[in-house]
């Protein structure tokens, strides 16, 4: 029952994106000045950017992170759709779960775009042989962005000024992760291959999902209660 | 009408712990800049971190006492626990504040530097004072129920962030940090621990002092706006 009230809600963002097609393309455009924008700031067009891959990978994802999450409640608050589902017999775990996977493939998608991208543009020495690595990195980082961006996501959603406040809540959050995404990052790519430090970071991502997972089950229910 | 001056419930509180607070104080910073022995290398650059270390406890504690003030407004949505919340990560904000403006000054006289990023526990003081300045812009920019829900919401998710932000930074672990309690004990002599203690528990007591300050001064706000309603519409 849960199961098929997760899956048709899922469905709903997916065509809706779909239909319009909004939000990814703008996340992956935003997501590529992102690239070109601190590949100018940092002004080394000469320089070697190697060491610093894994943090503009990073840097960029976060801020791409923002713009998705921000965008996903849109239809919801918009076009009432979301009076509609608090009245249906949907417990409020599965919203958070489904609009946590809508999430998270917005996520991938910008990732299949960026990884690569990051690739091209800054990395000299081996990279793509550590592609698999990175991806297992990215889907862990996307499930800590999408449970954390869930729940700030809902929290800002109400509020005056709701687009300055969500940043604010959730970057900070976000800061963990960026480290650690960063880090595992570099583990791998351009030539150090720690594979004991790779590992501990994704310990660690794993860690900082079941933590959100665990404090949104417990709030989640608070946060759409008028 | 009665003569007698209605009293604000936990007054004689705030003015005891006040008081408590304020002669801790005075007995602590007494003993640690006249009597507690000098560092033999950092002489008395080393006195700040009686304070640095308490606050920095203190802080944790006043998030830990806003993440269960949270959880208990979510249980019985009584104002009272929104109010101890606020109070509590006002006070912590504040004297996480002061933990990276101490350790920065420690920093600048060990390091030769306001501040080092390869620094674990600056960095991340640095985090929680941004995660828990954001609960000021959310509660300010939300009304009412709303307000003190989602703040009750947040100061639990913010302090499930504080850990995280402890563990990233030291998954590639670097350690300039002086670190003075391991796990086999306090790595300082006994006169310095019993300065230390002191300290700890006059910034405790001065935590206590201001969550009730803060508390009572909330209830008179609160009785404020009652009588002046009543007087609006008698």
């Amino acid at each position: 029952m849960r199961g098929r009230q997760l899956a048709a809600l899922v469905r709903k963002d997916l065509r809706l994106e779909l239909r319009t097609r909004e939000t990814i393309v703008a996340m992956v455009l935003f997501a590529i000045v992102m690239l070109v924008i601190l590949e100018f700031g940092l002004g080394t067009r000469d320089g070697d950017l190697t060491r610093f891959a894994g943090g503009l990978m990073w840097v960029t994802l976060a801020f791409t992170a923002v713009l998705g999450v921000g965008r996903s409640y849109v239809a919801e608050r918009e076009q009432r759709v979301l009076d509609g589902l608090l009245v249906a017999p949907v417990p409020r775990v599965v919203l958070l779960g489904a609009k946590a996977i809508a999430i998270l493939i917005y996520m991938a998608a910008v990732e299949v775009v960026v990884i690569p991208l990051v690739g091209i543009f800054f990395v000299k020495g081996p990279y793509w042989d550590s592609i698999g690595w990175i991806a297992i990195t990215a889907l862990l980082a996307d499930v800590c962005i999408a449970l954390a961006g869930t729940l700030f996501s809902g929290l800002a959603l109400f509020t005056r000024a709701r687009d300055l406040i969500l940043p604010v809540l959730f970057l900070p959050a976000l800061v963990p992760v960026v480290i650690a995404g960063a880090g595992a990052t570099h583990a791998v790519a351009g030539g150090p291959h720690d594979m004991s430090e790779w590992r501990g970071y994704c310990l660690f991502l794993a860690a900082y999902a079941i933590l959100f997972a665990l404090v949104s089950v417990a709030t989640y229910d608070a946060v759409f209660d008028d | 009408m009665t003569d007698t001056p209605a009293r604000i419930p936990g007054e004689r509180a705030a003015l005891i712990w006040g008081v408590l607070a304020t002669i801790l104080v005075v007995v602590a910073s007494i003993g640690v800049f006249l009597v507690a022995p000098g560092d033999a290398d950092q002489g008395i650059v080393q006195r700040i971190f009686y304070f640095h270390v308490a606050i920095a406890i203190v802080s944790l504690v006043a998030f830990a006492v806003a993440c269960v003030a949270g959880i208990l407004f979510l249980r019985t949505r009584r104002e009272r626990w929104d109010d101890v919340g606020e109070a509590a990560i006002r006070i912590g904000l504040l004297f996480s504040v002061l933990v990276v403006i101490t350790g920065s000054i420690w920093a600048k006289a060990s390091w030769g530097t306001w501040w080092v990023w390869s620094d674990p526990r600056l960095v991340t003081y640095l985090i929680v004072v941004l995660i828990y300045a954001a609960y000021f812009v959310l509660r300010s920019s939300a009304e009412d129920d709303r307000r003190m829900r989602y703040s009750a919401i947040y100061s639990i998710a913010g302090f499930a962030s504080v850990p995280l932000s402890f563990y990233s930074v030291r998954v590639a672990e670097s350690f300039v940090h002086p670190v003075v309690f391991t796990r086999g004990g306090a790595n300082m002599p006994g006169s310095m621990l019993v300065w230390f203690v002191v300290s700890q528990a006059a910034i405790l007591a001065l935590f206590i002092a201001l969550l009730e300050v803060e508390l009572v001064g909330r209830r008179s706000e609160r009785a404020l706006r009652q009588l002046v309603l009543r007087l609006e519409n008698p």
